[in-house]
This record gives C-alpha cells, structure tokens and sequence, in this order.
C-alpha cells in the first residue's frame, strides 16, 4: 500500500472514531447534539487544538515539548499583569508575550539540536524553572482581571460561528499547509522518520528542529492568552491539564510518538475525541476517575489500531473473510 | 558495570548542597538530619529505582504516577485492619503493582507499542482508578504503620533502614542474568536479541519490578503521612525520571544504575532545604532543580565524550 | 549421514524472494564454504539456520532429525553459533560478559560469579591468542578489528558443532585472517563442521574442503573446491563469464584541482592525511576497516569534527555540516556507507527520498511546486533505470541494488560536482554494479571529481586512475596507472605497520 493512502487512513480512522463516539452519545442523550453544545464542544477542543499544533509539529519531528503547561500559564499571567484590565496594552503585549514563548521554544530547541539533550530532559526543565520563576514573580497568587477584549476574543461570536472556532480554523489552515505544502514540513517529517538520513541530505536538522519548538512555544503562549479570555482570569495550574490532552489529541489523531508520520486534521479529531468523552462525565454521570480511565483506554485502543502486529492481523482476518 | 565516573557527578552535587547546607545549619551532620531526609526522599527513591530498571531496558515508565497513588489510596480506605490483615493488603497491593507493571511490559512487547505512550495510557487508567476508590486525600493508615514510620531502631529510622535494605537488594539483583538481559536489550535489542535474550520477557521484568517498586513507594509514604490521596503520585513521575537522569543513566538504557538515582532523588528532596537554609524564596526550588536537570545531562554526555576518546586502538 | 541437510528453504521478503527452494547438506569434520554474490541469498539463509528469522518453506534437519529453530536461542542450544556480519555484541556490556553470555557460572545466590567470568574469559583469550584484549573492557570502546575477534571467541566458547563464519574476515587485518583460517580447519580435523561464507576466493581456497554456491536464491551446485578453478566457480556464481564487469579505461582527468585537503586529522583514527582530488578523476581510497577511511569521508561531509585544510576548487573552506557541504557554494555529496540507516528513509516512498536533497530548489517562497517535483522524480528514476512499479513504492521495500540507485539519484539531483562514494557496491547485485560503474565513469567524463572508498580491490584496481591507501589514520602510498594491482595496495597497507613498529 502506498505511502500516501497510510498517511490519510489513520487520520479517517481518528475522525470515524470520534463520529461514532458522538452518534453513541447523542443516541443516549439528544441535548448533545444541539448547536448550542456542539459550538461549546468546539470551543473547549480549540485550547487543547491551539497548544497541541505546536506538540504535533514537534512530536513529527521525532521529540516532545513538556515545556507547555508553564509556557502558557506564564503568558497568561504576563498579560493579565501588563493589560492590568485595560484593553489598550494588549496591542503590543499579546504579540510580545507570543514571542517569548517562541523564545522560549527556541531554547529548547537550541538545547536539543545542539548541546544533544534528550527533548524529554529540556523541555521538563524548562518547564520547571518557568513555573519557579511565576511563582517567584507573582508571589503565588496571581493577578485577576482579564481585559474584556481577551474575554470577547474567547467568547464572543462572530454571527454564527464562535470567534475562537474561526481563530482555530485559520491556524488550523496554517499548520495543514505548512506541514504538507513547504520545505519545513517535508524537513519535520524527513527528520522524524531518520535523523541522520535527513542530515546527510542535507536537511538542516538544527534549524528544523528549532523552528517546531518555537512554534509550539509560540501557539502555547497564544493558548495561554486565549485561555485567560476564557475563563475570565489567570491562576496557577491552569496550563497543567494541557500537557496530557496535548499529547494525546497528537497520539488519538494516528501520529507515531517517534514521529515521521501524523497530521494536525488527525490532531483536531483527537482534539474533539478529548472533548467528547469529557462531556460523557456529565451525561453518564462519571466520576473524575471513571473519566481518567476512559481516557487511558480509548488512547491505548487507538495506538493498537495503528501498530503493524494489529494491522496486519487485520489484514489477515479481512483477507479471510474475502476469499 | 561503568563503576564510579558516572557517579562523580551527581556525587558532586550531592556534596556541594550539603556542604551549603552545613555552613549556614547546625546540626546538618547529624544522625537527625539523616533520618529526616531520607525519610523525605525515600517515596521518590523508591518511585525512581523502578524507573532505572525500565530505562535501563530503553523504555520510560510514565504510570508509576498512578500506582503511587492507587497503593495509597487502597491502604487509606483499609485503616482499621490489623496487622496481619494489613500485611495481606499490603501484599495485594504490591502484586497490584507488579501485575499492571506485568500487563505494560507485555502491550509493549506484543503490540510493538511504545513505551511512552502505553504508560501515559495506563498512568490515567490506574489513576482513575486511584480516584475511584479513594475519591479525595483522606482515609486512614492504621495507626501503628504510622508509628512505625516516625520511630527509630537503634537510633535509624524505618526509611534509612528501608534504604539500606534497598541498596543491599539492588547489590545483588544487578548480578543476576535478567538484570544483565535488561541491560543488554536496553544497550541494543537487535544485538540482545541475536544474543539469545527473550525481549518480551525482559519488558515484563522490566515494567513488573517498577509497578512493583512504586507500589512499595506508595506504602512507605503513607507511613509517613497517614493518610491517601488519589493524586499525590502525578507529582512524582517526571521527578523520578530527573532523579534517574542526574544520577548519570542515559535515557537510551543500557548504562546506569541504582546508586546515582538514589543520589539523583537526594539531591532534588535538598534543594529544597538548601533554598530555604539561603532565605530565599521556596518558589527558586524548581528553578534549582531544573538547571541541575539539565546540567547533570551535560555532564553526562561530556563524560561519554571523554570515555570514547579514550578507545584509541586500532 | 549429513550432519546439517536442507530442502526446499524458501524466503520471501514483501514482493521480493530471497531464497528459492534452497537445497544443502554439509558433513561434520569438513570446512563447507558457501558462496555466491551480493543479494545470493547467503545472509538470509545463515539467519535462518541460526534462527534469527524462520523460513516460509521447505525442511532443515539436523543429524537426521527435524530442525526448526524459532530464535537463537534453540539454535545456539542445538549446537549452532554463528558469527555475524552485523556483530552480535552487546556495546555497553564487557568482553567477558559478552563472551559467556546466558551461559554463566552463577553463585548459590543466582547471581553471576564475576571472579569466575573474568578468570574463564582470559584463559579462552589466553588460548585463542587474543591476550591483549583486556576482559572486563566495555565492548562500545573496543575496535572494529577487536570486535570482530570478541564475535568470534563468543561464538568458539560455545564450543558449537556448527561455527558459522559470515563474512568473518571483512574487518581483520592480514595476520588475524590466517589465525581465523587456521582455527576453522583445526575444528574441522577435530570432527566439526565450519560453513564459511564469503566472496574472498582466495581464503575460500585455503581453508574450504567443499563449496556451495549460490545464485539468485537457488543452489548452483555443490563441489570440492581442488575440483573447481576460479573461473568456473565465477561462472557458477554470476551465471555467465565474468567479461565486461568493469568499463573501458580512460583518462577524463584535467589539471584542475576539485579537492585538496592538507593535514586533515579526525580524533585520533585520522592522523594529517593529504589529499588532491582532480576535476574528471576518480580517485580510489584503499585499506582495512578501522583505519580512517570512515573519518575521512565524514570529515570531508561535513559530518565529523576535524582539523586541517579543505579547498574546493581552490577556495579555502570550513564544512559546517552536510547542509553546507551539499549547498551549491561547496557541491560535495557523499554516498554514505550504510544506505538503510544513512541513506534512505525506508518507510517513506520513492518520490520523498529522490527530492529530499533538492527541496529548495523545488519551491518558491517555500512552498513546494508539486508539478516540478513529479517531472524531476520521473527524470531521476528514469536517468539510473531504478526498478519500481510507481514512485509512491517505499524505499524499504527495493532491492538492495535498486535502493542504492535511489541515494545516487537523490545525490546527483543536488548537482554536487564532487561526489564522495563510500563502498559503493556494498550489498549490490552484479547487474546494478556494472551500471554503477559505468555511471561512475560518464560522471568523471562529465567533469565530476570522484572520490570512492572499496574494500573489493579488483573494483579499485580497474576503476580508479589513482589509489591513496590508507594505512592506520595515514596515507601510505599513493599509485598511478600501471602500478595500481592488488599486491601493490596490499603492500602499502602493511608497510606503514612495520615502520611504525
């Protein structure tokens, strides 16, 4: 089968998942279909969606960023801190913020490419020392008034359609071309399938690498504002949760954790599978626990699907069936 | 068997912090001190040696987070029993532990799964399941566990004595052969394999020993606290991988051992003294912790360095 | 009685058959060599036997019984021990523990006799000659030739029925070599059976009782080697006279110098080598495994740190890494020496492997032009004649042959005018090398500088206009013309070891 078909089947299958996870739940309960829940659907999967493009592009090309949760807890507690509840500020002060945590993210980078440290090793230090340094700066207790501006932004609507939803949808365009229209995506995924045949192509391995960790170090600042906007003010833990649904939107979505391979349309289905099965905590009235381990489950099922041992009995068994 | 370089360098830390702390401190060389912060290191010493074990093999062992917190919730929710009731829960939760260690080792071997992924799965499955029996911290220990836990024989503690118990075993588990095929396979599994080592069976091993330590991690600690709590274990994952990196094991398996990641959790448990002994802010410990993550790395690779040049011949 | 019988073993890897219905049968107390060609089959065959991978078909048996082993495990406990090309050794663990792997003394407490590891190891060293390989050294430190005699103390230590010896040689120097011979026929004479696989005939004829040869995937035939002449086991091997191998001799050289490279040391493997590599010449680059030639060619890419002068076309630079040394300022490309780990990204397809070098080039403002990448792909498979059903068929799925046709087109797409071929036909079919040769020659017409590492010497001897031999880290000789033969380049490669000692 050629290579082309594989990449689009793992993203089909996330996507049919997550329909058919839905279908289930509205059958149980038909307020889960209504528009007014599928836009609040949409909305919460935009967070973990924005902070999970930087993770997907990273995690194709072959490592991981740990360094999310703080990156955005820091940019949501800068802005809140500069914007001071004023709209004004946030004109240079989103901009600047999103650009430290592209710096951020180049660290990172640089720490990898360069002085060789395991992506796990960087990015979970660099996620440390940004939660000490908040906490230092903000004392432990945080500053509370978002600026309206962030709040309609999170919140608001465009006619129709919820002003974050068109947000997603742009970078989520964005991030589709770059990764399967440009030179750095073909790069990401060159470097995530063979480092060293990509470097002895002449792929410019450090810079690539560099570039997807400031990008996720960007989109999870962006997150971060976005986030204060949504839940009306910045406090310590808010960027926590993020790290796990930001990996596992990638996983669900069919990318291999060693990279090489993955889309962001894959990522957005896992992203909504996350989401979903979170709306089951009400519906079936689920405990926290229960959620977790649904959690755990449906990840563990979705990578078997796309392991070679299981695809291949598959085969076999389709095979069987047909002659 | 690499003997003492990788050690020096975490050794090193090691001394410096305590050095730090003994100038500014009495009473910092004292039999006291010792039994005070091993017993505050001994959970994640405990968490950690699991953890050498499956990086050792290659992989990383992400749900010891919620089998910390299971093996506590479970032995809060048991608190009137007596002691031979006690030590028959105790019993199941380690088997607990060792049988999801089991369960993890056999998916990623015959799924062809990836460690990473697998254990970040099954870290929110046992969690959960943390949080189903144990719906929030409370619950009791029996008392006498606790007494247990604060008290002293022959002037040590329970936890220093725990230590040298621990040290004793791993001196003589990493002379056994499945130590030498975890090892191998985590060094290189093709070569393992072609060498006769069943990889399977070493991932069960493998994963098996860590569910098992961190359920061992998950009783002391309640020895010391009293009390479960369905989420205490999420703080220590990534610290126990830190305390096993410091110590000088690489994340590629193969090398390393136990005494450097007990060094490893030392030093993270004493920055926070140290931190505190400067009169500085406790929020700079995280910040501590994480230039010595990644320093230790460094050292790490530059001692790798200075080795391979070593290997002139031709 | 055969001591070792197979019928029928037949191998089939994806779309590609590598054994055909294999039929064999060696006796204990004899040498049996094993030959055959690059993609014969005689690697897939010896994994087999050693179980490393089972056979679709066919029966094996083993003093008349059944043999089926499902890992090395069985093999190794049915009295089998092969030495592998690819060495079995695992690098973070010693010689000693290494050697007695699985098949330790432990003490009443389970756990491994150390004293006693290291007490048996130096006595088989000891016995084997091998004193100055220190027992308790961690194998990772160890050299390539070293490695390759701690592969084989392993594999006698077992004290095997069956040693397999594959490619046993290809990294030890001349004097191992005859200590290697001498132990497989001292086996032999004491009653067990030694397979010998290799495609040296001259160390096939000093110590093989018998040969078997393969081609294709299917047995030719199986003789004693007195009755057989070179010829006619070449004959049996590629099917046909060995006519035109090699292309016409001709001199393309001009006075223009592409590379000079002065005093270039790499660590201590590469000790100041100089070099001057012309425009439309093809300079060979022989001597044994281990001695710098790997260094030299990483250095020169870009992909290893190194000191001293570079020039190309007479520009004095500093290569940063392979970016660099690919970018059209520099035009230096290497053929790597492991296409499947370095050359190739086996699970993507055709088409992304040919244009991964060139991307730049076929986008503008960075996004790729999809209609430029299909007619250069269409070029480049057409221009090498790789063998593919559509440019979408992963790498990893061609022929050895055929995929390494692939990291040449990759290569000659950057348009790099000075190309660096390390061990070109490693591993490649007989067919393919001729069309590699031949496309080595048009290049050098063309005005490519051509810089090519052989561990084959007839290859160096009748493709290469000059030989640089190296010889521990150092340029022993340099020949030209009528002096370049196989005695002359074995020559050097040892001179420099016995002024040095």
């Amino acid at each position: 089968m050629s290579g082309k078909f594989r990449v689009w089947r793992s993203t089909l299958l996330a996507y049919a998942g997550a329909l058919l996870i839905f279908a289930l739940t509205s059958l149980y309960s038909p307020g889960f279909a209504a528009p007014s829940h599928l836009r609040s659907l949409i909305v919460v999967s935009a967070f973990t969606g924005i902070v999970a493009i930087g993770q997907t592009l990273v995690i194709i090309g072959g490592g991981i960023d740990l360094s999310v949760p703080w990156v955005l807890n820091s940019s949501a507690i800068l802005v809140t801190l500069i914007a001071d509840g004023a709209n004004g500020p946030l004109l240079w002060a989103v901009p600047a913020i999103v650009a430290g945590g592209a710096l951020v993210g180049a660290i990172n980078g640089a720490g990898i490419a360069w002085a060789g440290i395991p992506p796990i090793i960087m990015t979970l230090s660099t996620n440390t020392i940004l939660q000490g340094l908040l906490l230092v700066a903000t004392g432990g207790s945080p500053p509370a008034m978002t600026p309206h501006v962030l709040q309609v932004m999170a919140t608001g609507r465009a006619g129709p359609l919820p002003v974050i939803m068109l947000i997603w949808l742009a970078l989520a365009a964005a991030v589709t071309l770059l990764l399967g229209r440009t030179v750095l995506g073909r790069y990401l995924y060159a470097l995530g399938t063979a480092r060293m045949v990509a470097e002895f192509s002449g792929v410019p391995v450090r810079r690539v690498i560099l570039s997807a960790y400031a990008i996720s170090g960007a989109t999870a600042a962006f997150a971060g504002v976005l986030l204060t906007g949504y839940s009306g003010q910045a406090y310590l833990g808010m960027g926590d949760p993020f790290l796990f649904t930001s990996i596992a939107a990638v996983a669900i979505g069919g990318a291999s954790i060693l990279g090489g391979n993955g889309t962001y349309l894959g990522t957005i289905a896992g992203a909504l599978v996350l989401t979903i099965l979170t709306g089951l905590l009400a519906i079936f009235r689920l405990s926290n626990g229960a959620l977790l381990v649904i959690y755990g489950v449906v990840i563990l099922f979705t990578v078997s699907l796309a392991t070679p041992a299981v695809q291949s009995a598959v085969a076999r068994l389709a095979r069987r069936r047909a002659g | 068997m690499a003997g003492i370089g990788p050690l020096l360098a975490p050794a090193a830390i090691l001394l410096l912090l305590l050095a730090v702390l003994a100038s500014l401190r009495r009473g910092v060389l004292t039999l006291d001190e010792l039994n005070t912060d091993t017993a505050a290191a001994m959970t994640l010493i405990l968490v950690a040696t699991g953890e050498t074990i499956v990086i050792l093999r290659g992989g990383i062992d992400l749900s010891v987070g919620g089998m910390l917190s299971l093996a506590t919730a479970i032995a809060a929710t048991r608190g009137a029993a007596g002691p031979f009731e006690m030590a028959g829960w105790a019993a199941l939760i380690l088997a607990v532990g060792g049988g999801v260690g089991m369960l993890n080792g056999a998916l990623i071997s015959t799924l062809e799964l990836q460690p990473f992924l697998v254990t970040l799965a099954t870290w929110s499955i046992v969690g959960g399941t943390a949080l189903i029996v144990l719906p929030s911290e409370g619950g009791a220990v029996p008392g006498w566990w606790v007494d247990a836990g604060a008290g002293t024989l022959f002037g040590l503690s329970l936890a220093v004595w725990s230590l040298a118990a621990l040290l004793l075993w791993w001196a003589w588990f990493r002379r056994t052969r499945v130590a030498l095929s975890i090892r191998a396979a985590g060094s290189n599994e093709r070569s393992a394999f072609l060498s006769g080592v069943a990889l399977g069976r070493s991932n069960v091993a493998a994963y098996g020993l860590s569910g098992l330590f961190a359920a061992l991690g998950g009783l002391f600690l309640t020895s010391q606290t009293g009390s479960g709590s369905p989420t205490v274990g999420n703080d220590f994952v990534l610290p126990a991988v830190a305390a096993v990196v410091i110590g000088g094991t690489v994340l590629s398996g193969g090398r390393g051992g136990l005494v450097g990641s007990a060094l490893g959790a030392f030093i993270l448990t004493i920055i926070g003294n140290v931190v505190f002994v400067l009169h500085i802010s406790s929020y700079w410990q995280p910040v501590v912790a994480g230039l010595i993550l990644v320093l230790s790395v460094l050292a790490t690779s530059l001692s790798d360095l200075a080795m391979a040049r070593r290997d002139a011949a031709l | 009685m055969a001591l070792l019988q197979a019928t029928g073993i037949t191998k089939r890897f994806g779309g590609i058959v590598a054994l055909n219905g294999v039929a064999f049968a060696a006796e204990a107390g004899e040498v049996h060599a094993v030959l055959g060609e690059n993609g014969a089959g005689k690697s897939t065959f010896i994994q087999i036997l050693s179980g490393a991978i089972a056979a679709d078909d066919g029966t094996l048996s083993l003093r008349d019984r059944p043999f089926r082993p499902a890992n090395p495990r069985e093999a190794e406990r049915a009295g089998i021990a092969p030495v592998f090309q690819e060495l079995s050794l695992v690098p973070d663990l010693s010689v000693a523990e290494n050697i007695w792997f699985r098949r330790e003394r432990r003490t009443w407490l389970r756990t491994i006799d150390r004293r006693d590891l290291l007490r048996r190891t130096a006595r088989l060293l000891g016995e084997l000659g091998l004193t100055r390989i220190a027992p308790d050294r961690v194998v990772r430190h160890l050299s390539v030739a070293e490695r390759q005699m701690v592969e084989i103390a392993k594999a006698l230590a077992a004290d095997p029925d069956i040693l397999i010896l594959d490619e046993a040689t290809s990294a030890l120097p001349p004097q191992e070599v005859d200590w290697l011979l001498a132990i497989a026929r001292r086996r032999a004479d004491a009653g067990k059976l030694v397979l010998y696989i290799s495609h040296r005939l001259a160390e096939v004829r000093r110590v093989a009782d018998r040969v078997t040869v393969l081609r294709n995937g299917e047995t030719v035939g199986t003789r004693s080697t007195s009755s057989l002449s070179d010829d006619e086991i070449v004959t049996m091997m590629l099917g046909r006279r060995l006519d035109r191998l090699y292309p016409e001799r001709s001199t393309t050289r001009t006075e223009r110098i592409a590379l000079q490279v002065v005093g270039l040391t790499v660590g201590h493997r590469l000790q100041g080598v100089d070099l001057s590599l012309h425009e439309g010449e093809i300079l060979g680059v022989a001597g044994l495994q281990g001695h710098g030639q790997r260094e030299l060619f990483l250095a020169l890419f870009g992909a290893a740190r190194s000191r001293g002068r570079i020039s190309v076309w007479g520009r004095d630079v500093a290569i940063r890494d392979p970016h660099h040394a690919l970018s059209s300022g520099i035009g230096m490309a290497l053929l790597p020496e492991d296409r499947r780990l370095q050359g190739l990204l086996l699970s993507k397809s055709v088409r992304e492997n040919l244009i991964l070098a060139i991307l730049p080039r076929i986008s503008r403002h960075g996004l790729l032009d999809l209609k430029r990448e299909g007619t250069l792909v269409a070029e480049a498979v057409r221009r090498l004649q790789v063998k593919v059903s559509s440019p979408e068929q992963l790498a990893g799925t061609l022929s050895g042959g055929n995929q390494q046709k692939v990291v040449l087109a990759k290569l000659l797409a950057t348009q790099a005018k000075i190309l660096l071929f390390y061990d070109p036909t490693r591993g490649v079919d007989v067919g393919t090398k001729a069309e590699i040769f031949v496309l080595m020659r048009d290049l050098a017409a063309q005005g490519y500088a051509i810089l090519f590492y052989s561990t084959d010497l007839p290859e160096l001897t009748h493709l290469a206009d000059r030989v640089a031999v190296l010889s521990y880290g150092r340029v022993a000789a340099v020949l030209e013309g009528d002096a370049i033969d196989e005695e002359a380049i074995l020559h050097a490669t040892l001179g420099e070891r016995q002024a040095a000692a």
